[in-house]
């Protein structure tokens, strides 16, 4: 391949048209959650093992999402959607007035949401990791296992544990409030992507099923 | 293409991540609680080999995903060098404008009666547009027009550079020359 070539396509729209908007990793990681967020929220038993098996994967996504938002392709990278809160309310303003911005990631308002979710979503995850001591869920399940079989002593709490009884109660607290609130900004996600769907006239759900922005099909035809 | 599809690495990336989470949180209790145990060192050492595996295969789907672009990049060149081509000849052939859509059309692979429709036309007229064409581009008939084209391609690869001598290439004189070699 040449560079001449590269240049070209580039020059022709290669480049504000990528041939992917969502790469792989955005959109597994993007589902791993939501699907983690429902199961955590709505099935899993609080603070029995599965929840903190789902728990301790969101912390993978999570950090996995992270290292990608600085080496991935340029629609994942942070560098691309900055946090742009008057950019955002902008945004929400055009859209209404139905003179919206086309953007090559996310648009100011989705960003804001993905930051907030993200923010909320890593305060679950610091305070369940506070409240179970950061043990692993391995070790959790292993002392549930020995409960159920009579074995008793593992309950017996050091001196340390019972010093953190108080940090801990701030961090429950903390758990359930930013875990409602992930709750809240989820169902406002989807209302915006419902209403920009809508009002823009175009699928924001389908790029990120399938990563591209329209089938083959249409993108052969132009 | 043989090679892995990028979901496919994206996914085994995302089990490694989740996966090492799970191991390394394991392998600091056990360090926490028996530091010099040899089997909290293995842990540790594992855990480092699924941390250096798991940005391996980052880096591995990140230059998958750049490979796949700048291939549909230069698919998409090549899609519009071949149109610059096609207009390019189009003009050394002296084609109507109307002559061109009719050329565009039929090369696109659509019959007569599709082209008649789409332009608002009647069949016989388009009908009479082509045979113009083909006496213009002296081919024989539609098979012959389109396999002008394909020529090319089939021959030397699609090489940009290649697309200058296209391009300047004045009529059909020079073909029968470039057939020949």
């Amino acid at each position: 391949m040449t560079d001449t070539r590269t240049n070209a396509g580039a020059r022709d729209g290669g480049a504000d048209a990528p041939p992917e908007l969502w790469d792989p990793l955005v959109r597994l990681t993007h589902w791993g959650v939501a699907s983690a967020v429902v199961a955590n929220g709505l099935i899993t038993e609080d603070g029995s093992a599965p929840h903190i098996w789902v728990g301790w994967a969101v912390f993978g996504l999570l950090a996995l999402r992270f290292v990608w938002g600085f080496t991935g392709p340029r629609e994942a990278r942070f560098s691309t959607f900055p946090p742009r809160p008057i950019a955002a309310l902008k945004h929400l303003s055009d859209l209404l007035r139905g003179t919206p911005k086309h953007y090559p990631s996310h648009n100011p308002a989705g960003s804001i949401m993905a930051y907030a979710l993200w923010a909320c979503l890593g305060l679950v995850v610091l305070t369940g990791l506070v409240m179970t001591d950061a043990q692993s869920p391995l070790s959790i399940s292993e002392q549930k296992a020995a409960v159920a079989a009579g074995d008793w002593s593992v309950l017996v709490e050091g001196e340390e544990s019972r010093d953190h009884e108080g940090v801990k109660e701030i961090a429950e607290e903390t758990h359930e409030l930013a875990a409602n609130l992930v709750f809240v900004l989820a169902f406002l996600h989807i209302a915006g992507v419902a209403l920009e769907s809508r009002l823009l006239g175009r699928n924001l759900v389908m790029p990120m099923l399938t990563g591209r922005k329209k089938s083959k099909r249409d993108a052969g035809a132009t | 293409m043989n090679r892995p599809r990028p979901v496919v690495i994206a996914a085994i990336v995302i089990l490694q991540a989740v996966a090492t989470v799970f191991f390394v949180g394991d392998a600091v209790t056990d360090l926490l609680n028996a530091p010099s145990a040899p089997h909290s060192l293995l842990e540790a050492f594992v855990a480092v080999a699924l941390i250096l595996g798991v940005i391996f295969a980052g880096w591995q789907l990140r230059v998958t995903l750049e490979r796949l672009r700048s291939q549909e990049r230069a698919l998409d060149t090549a899609r519009g060098a071949l149109a610059d081509v096609i207009s390019a000849q189009f003009d050394a052939w002296g084609l109507t404008p109307a002559e061109r859509d009719v050329g565009a059309f039929a090369l696109k692979g659509l019959d007569v009666g599709e082209i008649a429709e789409l332009r608002g036309a009647a069949p016989g007229t388009v009908r009479a547009q082509l045979t113009r064409i083909y006496s213009k581009a002296g081919v024989t008939g539609r098979a012959q027009f389109a396999a002008w084209f394909v020529e090319d391609l089939l021959e030397t690869g699609l090489a940009v550079a290649e697309i200058d001598r296209c391009g300047a290439a004045t009529g059909q004189h020079e073909r029968p020359q470039h057939r020949e070699t």
